[in-house]
Formats: structure tokens, C-alpha cells, sequence
């Protein structure tokens, strides 16, 4: 396969007849070797949460997806398919097989399998962890194979190696991570390229090929809603640039057709492709493909222009008017969804804000920080610009598609914290036309006057060996040196990314989240494993049907390490049932024992992080709890749990704030604590202040579990007075 | 630590919440007496005799006494208490307020005899009940037109009462024609409280007062609000009875003949034993306690309980209702048992029928509707134990092959279908062979 | 005006037919399966207009079914005509193995989705 692939590479380059076969070789061994790192490296970078933690699965998200794997495999694929989930959601449960996306289970499930045919009995465990990294593997070289479509091998083993170290895809995919993100990307740009194979060869087969990998994606990630816009986008910019080609209409036909088929058998998706607003655009481009193509072809017959001028009038006027009616009728008897506010949110980053609590409360949904996009492109945020230069000045079919990619995503990333995932391939590919030419174009002068020069760098030497027919008229003096210090230049930016990424991934993205580590005194470090407590507690001391009422946050991970029923979970997919929650939150514990009581609540849990300093805790997200729950019951109202515009737990905190069951939970006997030496008792140390209700008297709960850091309090609601 | 203790404390704690009933004999059998003063043994002596006689074993002790105990390692001694001692400052032993309201609170019974000058521990004991005694200590109950007739003239604190609770399984089925004499201090009811009834009022032109002291303002009970005897029964059907007064109980009141004033008609013996020893057997849980068993459903022509239904499956629904006759165990006969099919809100409620032999069943069609579903019986009748059954079961939707396959009205896209495999063959053929 | 329009399209018509004429057979063939296909999706659009979208799946199944096969035959028709520079690199056996397997594909899938 890599010897077909190098063939028309190395062709066109006019070795001496000597030296051809030798060069050859060389070449491609080094080529394959650096590969063949890279695809280790890739995945060896993201082990750094194992080996500071354990292997365990992080964060929130993860835990469903553990959870529905673990039944997937004990229960096979029809259990699943159909599974009714009566543990989440109370008590309206959920449709687990119709409501995910099923791919990310399904590879893992596959893997296990496979590996037990080999003999290799691990625990599932293990797989799911190790999913996200063996993908990023697998994505440094559908990123090699597509730089080498779009530029040339050199640039494809460039854009392999920028991502296998990018931040902003570790970020999701270190060890442990199993999200749908981690294979997402994968399948993300493997259909990118497979289309611009497509579009480039214009083969049926190619676009079948990319068909698949868009039913991959739709099968794992909601993210392919990006596709099935970006795609038409740029078919609809090459129509208007005049590049429109037969290749182009077979890709884009066959491709749409057969994955808009492909992407209906996944039952969460099902019929949005034909129904949903977003997904319009592609039909719409469909269609107007298809009466492109048929002028273009009636033009082709007639030779006469003024009847083919009379012909082009009358079949424009009707498409435009069928397309038009078609779709007003479409929107009007609601056939067609209007757009969805995710999507809004994304084209209007205030929208959330203002409409959605629900989606604006959550962190990655915030729009993105100048620093972030430091922190997770690094260098490549000045090589982004570069390589769009480099780009335009060599246009292609293949190049315009990674310039639109480019942009688009960057905008998106500008939108939302976490679709900066979705920039991190395209950044790192253009970034790699930069890098690549630049360094081609530099060894070019350093090699004219002295080829025995070796720059000795793996990512140059593909393109320094090729470069040695190159002759450049050497017009300026200082014009070597000035390219060795440009290549040194380059080579410490290089350097620098490569430690500034193995920096980002030891220290910020391998925590798991579940298991806190914190600096000690005296530089030790401290573990807090207070989650893992409280769900272990749960497991071990709770009847088996009790059900377990916390924020939402929460929710997967006590299902998963708890076994318990839980009210709301991270599927926030009804918007009432949340409120409920939040309405119970923030109400007085009499109303809200009235709440817990009508939703059959036995334990309330409560993260707090007042003794550790731990500062994403309930009491930091509870105005989200209050906008969400007066969203929808208007009792909540925000101003009451405000002094003055301003968010505040000590004395000159609101009446209201003071007294709701969120503050009594959180606060609940810690006016009796002294957590930090030379403070009064109950002093906060997440907010760093001393609290305003250190009384705290519960009447219709009471504590029934802390873990040792205090991080997640249980109680136990009581049951109704036995004499009133 | 302390947290730790907690934890013990409330797991050493569910057995007891478990064991407390003997589910197979609901009527009490120790019984520990606590008096002032053990003459009262012998003045009250029908009303203990009575007891006896019915099979109870009672066990007297002096309020005060140092020795007693309601519980030795973690379990209860007796199955229910009387306490006779309204003027006990402090129980002896381990025993206080709490440890009575626990007591309880798991599930025991309790009669509690207040008086005139009851002690603060009594009052309390009742307050906690859902019952108010008059504050000033002095206080009676005086009726100047209900009073019974009798040789101390003048004296209205003796009231004749026959304003009874209606209830046939509190008091039993024989109607008490005489009526009840009592002496002592009137209460009110906790509004608040749900689960207290009266069981004996005063009429409406009784009062509450210091009856030697001279009138200076209105008295806080007036009317029917009094009540003389007071029953409650808590949510976990332990039985309470509070009563004003001590010597309704005694030997002297259960024989004394009464005549209501007014009224000509005098009999020759007070109401009150026939009163006390209905309401005893009650309190006791001779009468009036049902229990549920076997709640059972299952899918129309099947047997065995699903571990979950589909929406719009047709289920069985049925349970067995019990009535305990105070020896044994007879079926429950009513028309008014429900069944609720509930989730958040009851989505189907249907009356059960019943066979007489204490099975009651029903059928119905799950609705369209998927979710954590309860099968709720809550049965709450005057006087009886009340039911609260539950049991959960999750409805699924179809499962992707449980739809329908085959609708004629999709034969057009099925043939449509086809024939483009068909035509895609013919087209294979002719093309290659066109070439 | 609109006799002339009616003239003008009758000159239309019969030029496209006079140069659709000169199409080489196997070309042909692969515009009247085209036809085929358009046909039967029209068909059962107007059905659903007439039934209403009950069973939308199969309706779904069956009008993709069309017009995937359509669309097929376009590409194929593209890739082997002769006229299309684009396509000289690749081999008309080499087009046709791609249009069978994307209409294995195709057909499959339907199926799955049919019931």
C-alpha cells in the first residue's frame, strides 16, 4: 500500500539513472521509520495519565461511555441496540441504544473481541482507556496520508508529527479518556481525506470509501453535523469559483447519497438528515449539483447558444421556484426542524447565553480564550497564517477544501472551547505546508552551493534528498547564512513546540478529574480519591434501588462507580427534569423535601470544595442550578440569591442564598471547622471567606456519608415524620 | 467518629424497624405498665383484668423505678406501654421522653393517661403525639349541661360524654349505649397533625378551667375542639391513645351507673369499660390491622413476574389483603381498594375486585408512555392499618424488531425497492454484454 | 409570445434530440436505467402525497433506492464516456467494478433499512 502510494511522488522527481533505486529505498525506510515513531510516539505521549495516576477512566462523559461498553460487551450488540436504561433519569429513564452514538462502544467492544480471539484476555477496562491513544495513532497517519494528497510527503510526515504531539488533541484523547471525541477525530479526517482523494481522482470507489468514514463519524461523535456543511460549503465554493469539475459531482454524489443512507441506520440520527435544518444545506447543494450537471450537459449538446441561453432561463426559473416552494412548505408544516439552539449557538456565540442556560453553563461551552489557543496550538498559531499563504499561491481542489477547513473551524473554535478539537487537525496540517515548504525551500539554498551539507533533521531529509536537482540563482550574498539561521530558527521553534506540548500533556491534560492531586506544604504531592469515596460508599451502603439525587455533572459517574439510580445525568436531554433539580436546590429545605419526596429521592449528593480549595464545586455552579431551574419554574428567581449584582456565601450573602438547600448541604457542620490555620472556623477556602450561616440545622435530611476531604457530602432525605 | 457512631446507630437500627411488628401476630403480648403508685394496680384492676383475660402480659412497675428498661441490647422488651403515672417528674432507668417516642416510633404501641396536674414528661410525651393539654395545670373539662348526674351536686367536672368517634373497627361493632364518664383535663388537637383523631369529645357547651378558681377570662378550650380521649395512629401503624384522664380507667368509673343531665333515661352501668376495652383491642392491634401479601402481576396469559414490561403490554395485576380478627387471619373484604400505576403521576388508577378471599385483582393495558412505573396500593381506611405498597417495574419501548413489518401502505416502496435490484442486474447484463 | 416560446421550445426540443441522437449505444442504455430510476421515484413521491408518510423509513428506503441507483448510473455514465477528458486515466472496467460495489453498497443498506 505506502509502495503504491510513494509512486507518483517519487516520479515525478528526475533521479540520475544510478542513484535511483538507492535513493529510493533509503528514502522510503526513513520515511516508514520516522512514520512508524511517530505512530508510537503519538501514543506513548498520551500515557502520562496512567503512569501519575492509574489506568482509570476520567472525567464525566466517559463513565456512560464505560458503563454502556461494559453491558455491550456482557450482553451483546441487540441488548444494546435496544437497551432501556431504567437506572438514569429518574423515573422516566432513557432509551440508552437510541439516544447515543454507538461507535465509540462499538470499537471498543470490537477491540476486546479481537483481542480475546487472540488470546489476550485484558479487562475492557483497559481498552477503553487505552481507545483514545491507539486512535490518535491512527490519526498521525490519516494526517500523513492527507497532507500528502493536499502538499507532499514531506508536509504529510510534518502534519503526523505536529499531531501526534498537539495539545489541543491530547486534550482529549490522553489515556483514559474515553469520550467519543478521541475516535471522532479520526473519523473526522479520514473522511476529509478520503474525499479529497475522491474529488482528486474522481472514483466511486474513493467516495464510497468516504461514505464510510462519514458513517463512522455520525457513529461516534455529533460532530459530523461539521461535515455535512463543511462539505457542501466548499462543493458550493467551487461552483462559484468556477472550479466545478465531473470529479467533483461524482465525489460529492456518491458520497452524499450513500452516507446520508449509511448515516440513517444509526438510530439517534435516524431521519435528521432529511428533516433537520441543518442538514439542508447538503441536500440543497444535491440538488443543485444535479441541475448544474444537467445544464452543463444540455450546453454540451446544443451547439446553438441563444437556444441554450432560452433553455438555461426556464429550467433555472423552475428549480429556483421548486427548490423555493419546497422548502417554505417544508418549514412552515414543520416537516423540516428549525434549527437547533447548539447550532445556533455556534453561528451566535451570545445566543446560548441569553436563550440556553443549560448549554451555556457548561465550561467547554464558553467561547475560547486568547490563551487557550496559545496553550493548546502553540507555534501553530503563527504557522496557521503561513500555511494559508502557501495554500493560495499553489490553489488546488485538495488545497482550497484544507483552507476552508481551516477557516471554518477556527471560527468555531473562536466559539466554543471545545470544538478547538475540531481546528486542531486542520491547524496542524496547514502548519505542516508551512513547515514543509519553508524548510524545503531553505535546504534548497543551503544545498545549491554545498550539497554534502546534511541538515540532519528527519522531517527535512525527504525533502532535502528531492531538492537536489533544485537550482537557484544565488543573487544574494548573505543568502546561505541567512537560510542556516532561518532553518535553526525553525528547528528551535520546532524544539520548542515539542517540549511545550510534553509540558501541557504531563501537567494540565492527563488529570483525571475523578482523583484530584493538589501540591502539598512542603511540594509533596497530596491525592484527594474523595470521589471515588463517596461512590464507593454508595455502592457498598445504599439499598440497591435507591436513588441518588445531585446536579447533573454528576450523574454518569454515580450510575457508572456507584450503581445507582440517579435523578438527571450528563445527557441533559430533558430540560424540565433538570430544573426539577435545580428548583429543588435552590428552594428551602421544606420545598425542597416536598421536590425530593415527588421524585422519590432517598440520598441528596453535594460536592463541595470549601476544605480543599477545590473551586469547581456545587456552590461555584449553583447559579446555573438557580438560572436553569427559573428557566423553567419562575419562583427561581436569580436577583434573590444576589446582593447588589454580586454572588456571595458570607455574612452579606442574600437571605435566600443562605438558607437553600445547596448552601445548608454544602456548609452543613463546617462552621466547626478550622481549615486554615490563622482563620476562623467555617472559613470557605474554594471563595476565601469565612461563611455567613455557620448554624446550619437540617430538619428533613441528614448526613449519612463525608469523605475525608469533605469533597462529596451525602445525606440521606428522612422519611415523612412517623407521628404528624 | 462521630460519624461512624451515627452510621452504627442507624444501621443497629433497621432490623429493629424490620422486627418490630411480628408480622405474623400483629397483637401485642408484653405490655409493661408504669404507674405512680401501685394502688393503682388494684383500683384499676377491671380494666388490667381485662387485659389479662385477652391473653396480655402485663408487667407493673413504678414509674420512678430505676430498673426499668424499654430495650436490653438493642431489643425491645415489651411490645407496647402504659403509662398510668401522670405525675412522674422523671422515669427511672434509662427510660425519658425520647426513648418512649422511640419506642413508638418502632412501631409500638402506647397508652398514655394524663390528669389533672400531669407532669411536664407527660405533656410532652404528648405533645409530640399531636396533642395539646391544657396549659394552666389546674385546668378540668366542665360542662354545666353535659355533667353527669351524681351525688356530688354542683360539681360539673364529671362529665357524661357520648360524642364517640364513628368508627365501627375503632370501637367495635356493638354500639356503646351508655355514656362515659370522665374526670380530668381536656386537650386539644395539634391542627397540623394529619393522624391524630378524636376518639371521645366534649360537647359543645364544655369548657376548659380551673373549676376553684373564679373565671377571669375566656378559657383557651372551649366546645367540641375538646377532646377527651384522643387516638392516633402513626405512619408506621404503631397506635397511640391519650387520654385526659386517669380515672375513666378505674374500677370505680366502669362500675358506677350514669344519668346525663337532662337526659331521663339512667343506666345502670357507665359506657366506659365497653369504651376502653373496644379501644384497648385497637390500640392493641386486635382489630384493624391488615396486611398485603403476594402483590403480584404478570403479562395477560402468563405466570411468572417480568423483570420489565413493554408499553402497551396487558398485564395482571393482583394482591392479597388480610384482616387480623385478633387470633387469626381473615380476608379483607371492601370494594375500595385502588391500584395506582404510577409514575410521577398515577397514569392508570383502577378500583380491584375481589374474589372475598382476600385476593384482589384487576387488568389493564401498560400505557404508551416509558419509564420507572410504581404499582402503588395506598389504602387508608378509618381505623385500619393503613397499606402503602409499592413496587417498581420499568416499561420499555418496542424493541427495534417489536415493530410492524410488512404495512401495506409501504408495499409501493418495497416493489420500488426491488425492482431497482432488479433493474440493476438487467442493466449489469446488458451492459457488459453491450461491451 | 407564446407561440413563439412554443416554437422556440420546439426548436429546442429538436435539437437536443438531433444531437442526443449521435450518443453512442451504451450510453444510451445507461440513460434510459437513469429514467428508469427518476421515474420510479416520482412515483412514489406522488404516492406519499397521496398516503401520507406513515411508514417514512420504507418511503425513505425506497425513494433513496431510486435515486441512489440514478446517481450511480450518472457517475458511471460520466466515467466512461469517452468525451469526459477527466476520466482518460481511468479504465471503464475499473469505473464499472466501482459502480457495482457502490451498488452492492447501496443495496444492502436499503434492505437494512427497508422493514
Amino acid at each position: 500500500m505506502a509502495q503504491q502510494d510513494l509512486k507518483p511522488s517519487i516520479n515525478s522527481f528526475s533521479f540520475p539513472k544510478t542513484l535511483k533505486l538507492k535513493t529510493k529505498q533509503q528514502e522510503l525506510l526513513i520515511r516508514v521509520a520516522t512514520l512508524a515513531l511517530i505512530y508510537v510516539l503519538a501514543f506513548i505521549t498520551r500515557l502520562f495519565s496512567v503512569l501519575r495516576y492509574e489506568s482509570m477512566i476520567h472525567e464525566f462523559d466517559p463513565y456512560f461511555n464505560y458503563r454502556t461498553t461494559l453491558f455491550l460487551t456482557r450482553n451483546g450488540f441487540a441488548e444494546f441496540w435496544n437497551w432501556f436504561d431504567s437506572e438514569s433519569w429518574y423515573p422516566l429513564g432513557r432509551i440508552i441504544g437510541g439516544t447515543l452514538y454507538p461507535g465509540l462502544m462499538l470499537t471498543a467492544a470490537a477491540i476486546h473481541s479481537l483481542l480475546r480471539f487472540l488470546r489476550l484476555f485484558v479487562h475492557i477496562r483497559e481498552v477503553c482507556v487505552l481507545t483514545a491513544p491507539f486512535f490518535a495513532s491512527n490519526t498521525t497517519l490519516v494526517a500523513y496520508f492527507f497532507a500528502k494528497e493536499v502538499w507532499d510527503s514531506g508536509a504529510g510526515i510534518v502534519a503526523a508529527a505536529l499531531i501526534a504531539i498537539c495539545p489541543g488533541y491530547i486534550s482529549r484523547s490522553v489515556a483514559g479518556s474515553y469520550d467519543n471525541e478521541g475516535v471522532a477525530i479520526f473519523a473526522l479526517l479520514l473522511t476529509f481525506y478520503l474525499f479529497v482523494k475522491a474529488v482528486n481522482t474522481g472514483s466511486l470507489a474513493w467516495a464510497l470509501g468516504s461514505a464510510f468514514g462519514y458513517f463512522y463519524m455520525v457513529s461516534a461523535w455529533g460532530g459530523y453535523v461539521f461535515i455535512i456543511n463543511l462539505v457542501p460549503l466548499y462543493v458550493l465554493v467551487l461552483l462559484v469559483t468556477g472550479r466545478y469539475s465531473l470529479r467533483l459531482y461524482v465525489a460529492y454524489n456518491c458520497m452524499y447519497v450513500l452516507g446520508m443512507l449509511l448515516a440513517m441506520q444509526i438510530r439517534f440520527v435516524g431521519f435528521q438528515h432529511v428533516q433537520s435544518g441543518e442538514h439542508m444545506a447538503a441536500m440543497g447543494v444535491f440538488f443543485l449539483l444535479q441541475v448544474f450537471f444537467f445544464l452543463d450537459w444540455v450546453r454540451h449538446l446544443l451547439s446553438d447558444t441563444k437556444l441554450f441561453q432560452s433553455f438555461l432561463k426556464i429550467t433555472v426559473t423552475s428549480a429556483v421556484t421548486v427548490g423555493a416552494v419546497a422548502l417554505g412548505v417544508g418549514m412552515a408544516s414543520g416537516y423540516i426542524s428549525p434549527w437547533t439552539g447548539r447550532f445556533y449557538s455556534l453561528l451566535d456565540p451570545t445566543y446560548a447565553k441569553d436563550h440556553i442556560p443549560i448549554i451555556a453553563s457548561v465550561s467547554e461551552h464558553q467561547p475560547t480564550a486568547w490563551s487557550s489557543f496559545m496553550f493548546d496550538f502553540h507555534i501553530l498559531l503563527f504557522l496557521f497564517p503561513a500555511g494559508l499563504y502557501f495554500c493560495f499561491k499553489r490553489l488546488s481542489d485538495a488545497t482550497i477544501f484544507l483552507v476552508m477547513y481551516g477557516l471554518t473551524s477556527m471560527y468555531f473554535a473562536g466559539v466554543m472551547v471545545r470544538l478547538i478539537l475540531v481546528a486542531t487537525p486542520a491547524m496542524c496540517l496547514i502548519s505542516a505546508i508551512a513547515v514543509s515548504a519553508t524548510i524545503k525551500n531553505l535546504t534548497r539554498v543551503v544545498r545549491a552551493k554545498s550539497p554534502a551539507v546534511q541538515s540532519g533533521s528527519t522531517k527535512g531529509t525527504s525533502t532535502a534528498k528531492s531538492s537536489s536537482k533544485g537550482v537557484i540563482d544565488n543573487s544574494q550574498p548573505f543568502q546561505r547564512n541567512g537560510a542556516i539561521v532561518l532553518l535553526l530558527g525553525a528547528f528551535y521553534l520546532l524544539s520548542r513546540y515539542a517540549i511545550h506540548c510534553t509540558w501541557v500533556t504531563s501537567e494540565a491534560y492527563s488529570s483525571p478529574s475523578i482523583v484530584l492531586a493538589a501540591r502539598g506544604a512542603h511540594g509533596q504531592r497530596v491525592i484527594f480519591d474523595d470521589y471515588r469515596e463517596a461512590y464507593y460508599w454508595l455502592r457498598q451502603n445504599t439499598p440497591q434501588d435507591a436513588k441518588v439525587m445531585s446536579w447533573w455533572d454528576y450523574g454518569y459517574q454515580i450510575t457508572a462507580m456507584g450503581n445507582r439510580t440517579v435523578i438527571v445525568d450528563n445527557n441533559t436531554w430533558n430540560n424540565t427534569h433538570i430544573a426539577t433539580v435545580g428548583r429543588a436546590m435552590s428552594s428551602y429545605e421544606d420545598e425542597a423535601y416536598e421536590i425530593m419526596r415527588s421524585l422519590d429521592v432517598d440520598y441528596v449528593l453535594v460536592v463541595f470544595g470549601g476544605v480543599t480549595g477545590y473551586s469547581s464545586d456545587d456552590i461555584n455552579k449553583f447559579l446555573w442550578m438557580v438560572r436553569i431551574g427559573g428557566g423553567v419554574f419562575p419562583v427561581i428567581k436569580e436577583p434573590d440569591y444576589l446582593v447588589n449584582g454580586e454572588y456571595r456565601v458570607d455574612k452579606g450573602a442574600a437571605p435566600k442564598m443562605l438558607n437553600c438547600l445547596m448552601y445548608k448541604l454544602s456548609y452543613y457542620r463546617f462552621g466547626e471547622l478550622t481549615t486554615e490555620y490563622g482563620k476562623p472556623p467555617g472559613y470557605d477556602r474554594a471563595r476565601g471567606v469565612e461563611i455567613g450561616n455557620k448554624d446550619i440545622k437540617l430538619e428533613y435530611l441528614e448526613e449519612a456519608f463525608t469523605t475525608q476531604n469533605w469533597i462529596v457530602r451525602i445525606y440521606k432525605v428522612k422519611p415523612p415524620k412517623n407521628r404528624w | 467518629m462521630s460519624k461512624l457512631i451515627f452510621i452504627f446507630l442507624f444501621l443497629a437500627f433497621i432490623p429493629l424497624l424490620c422486627t418490630s411488628f411480628t408480622p405474623e401476630r400483629p397483637s401485642d403480648r408484653r405490655v409493661l405498665v408504669l404507674l405512680d403508685d401501685f394502688a393503682v394496680k388494684s383500683s384499676h384492676s377491671l380494666f388490667f383484668n381485662s387485659l389479662k383475660s385477652r391473653g396480655f402480659d402485663l408487667h407493673f412497675h413504678l414509674a420512678d423505678d430505676p430498673k426499668i428498661a424499654l430495650q436490653r441490647y438493642g431489643q425491645y422488651l415489651y411490645d407496647a406501654l402504659i403509662l398510668f403515672s401522670p405525675t412522674v417528674e422523671r422515669f427511672g432507668g434509662s427510660v425519658d421522653a425520647a426513648a418512649i417516642l422511640d419506642f413508638v416510633d418502632s412501631g409500638h404501641d402506647l397508652i398514655v393517661a394524663a390528669d389533672t396536674n400531669a407532669s411536664d414528661l407527660i405533656r410532652e410525651i404528648a405533645t409530640e403525639c399531636g396533642v395539646d393539654f391544657d396549659e394552666d395545670p389546674a385546668a378540668m373539662v366542665v360542662d354545666h349541661s353535659g355533667y353527669a348526674a351524681s351525688a356530688t351536686e354542683g360539681d360539673h367536672t364529671l362529665i357524661a360524654s357520648d360524642d364517640f368517634i364513628k368508627s365501627d373497627v375503632i370501637l367495635g361493632s356493638k354500639k356503646i349505649e351508655a355514656p362515659i364518664l370522665f374526670q380530668g383535663i381536656g386537650h386539644s388537637l395539634n391542627p397540623t397533625n394529619r393522624l391524630v383523631l378524636k376518639a371521645l369529645s366534649a360537647s359543645p357547651s364544655a369548657f376548659s378551667a380551673n373549676p376553684k378558681s373564679k373565671l377571669t377570662s375566656p378559657p383557651s378550650l372551649t366546645g367540641s375542639s375538646i377532646s377527651l380521649v384522643s387516638v392516633i395512629q402513626a405512619r408506621n401503624n404503631a397506635r397511640i391513645l391519650v387520654s385526659g384522664s386517669l380515672s375513666m380507667f378505674s374500677n370505680r368509673f366502669f362500675r358506677s351507673g350514669v344519668q346525663k343531665a337532662g337526659s331521663p333515661t339512667k343506666h345502670e352501668k357507665s359506657g366506659n369499660e365497653q369504651f376502653f376495652t373496644e379501644l384497648s383491642k385497637w390500640v392493641f392491634h386486635e382489630r384493624g390491622h391488615l396486611k398485603a401479601l403476594q402483590l403480584q402481576h404478570h403479562k395477560v396469559g402468563e405466570s411468572s413476574e417480568p423483570s420489565i414490561y413493554r408499553i402497551n403490554d396487558d398485564l395482571e395485576f393482583s394482591v392479597e389483603i388480610f384482616e387480623w380478627s385478633g387470633t387469626s387471619w381473615e380476608p379483607y373484604v371492601a370494594d375500595d381498594v385502588q391500584v395506582q400505576f404510577y409514575m410521577m403521576s398515577p397514569y392508570v388508577l383502577k378500583t380491584l375486585s375481589t374474589n372475598g378471599k382476600g385476593r384482589y385483582f384487576t387488568s389493564f393495558k401498560v400505557p404508551d408512555v416509558y419509564g420507572v412505573f410504581q404499582f402503588k396500593v395506598e389504602y387508608e381506611k378509618l381505623g385500619y392499618t393503613s397499606l402503602s405498597l409499592s413496587k417498581q417495574i420499568p416499561v420499555r419501548p418496542f424493541r427495534h424488531n417489536e415493530y410492524e413489518r410488512f404495512i401495506p401502505a409501504a408495499y409501493p416502496y418495497y416493489g420500488a425497492a426491488f425492482s431497482m435490484m432488479a433493474g440493476f442486474f438487467v442493466f449489469t447484463a446488458v451492459h457488459l454484454y453491450n461491451k | 409570445m407564446a407561440r413563439s416560446s412554443s416554437k422556440d421550445a420546439q426548436d429546442l426540443f429538436r435539437a437536443l434530440w438531433s444531437a442526443y441522437a449521435a450518443t453512442p449505444t451504451n450510453l444510451k442504455i445507461i440513460d434510459l436505467y437513469v429514467m428508469f430510476a427518476v421515474f420510479t421515484a416520482l412515483i412514489q413521491v406522488v404516492y406519499i402525497a397521496l398516503v401520507g408518510s406513515f411508514p417514512f423509513n420504507s418511503f425513505l428506503s425506497g425513494v433513496l433506492s431510486c435515486v441512489g441507483t440514478a446517481v450511480l448510473a450518472v457517475c458511471l455514465r460520466i466515467q466512461v464516456n469517452k468525451e469526459n477528458k477527466e476520466f482518460k486515466d481511468l479504465a471503464p472496467e475499473r469505473a464499472f467494478a466501482d459502480f457495482v460495489l457502490c451498488n452492492l453498497v447501496l443495496h444492502l443498506v436499503i434492505m437494512n433499512f427497508l422493514g
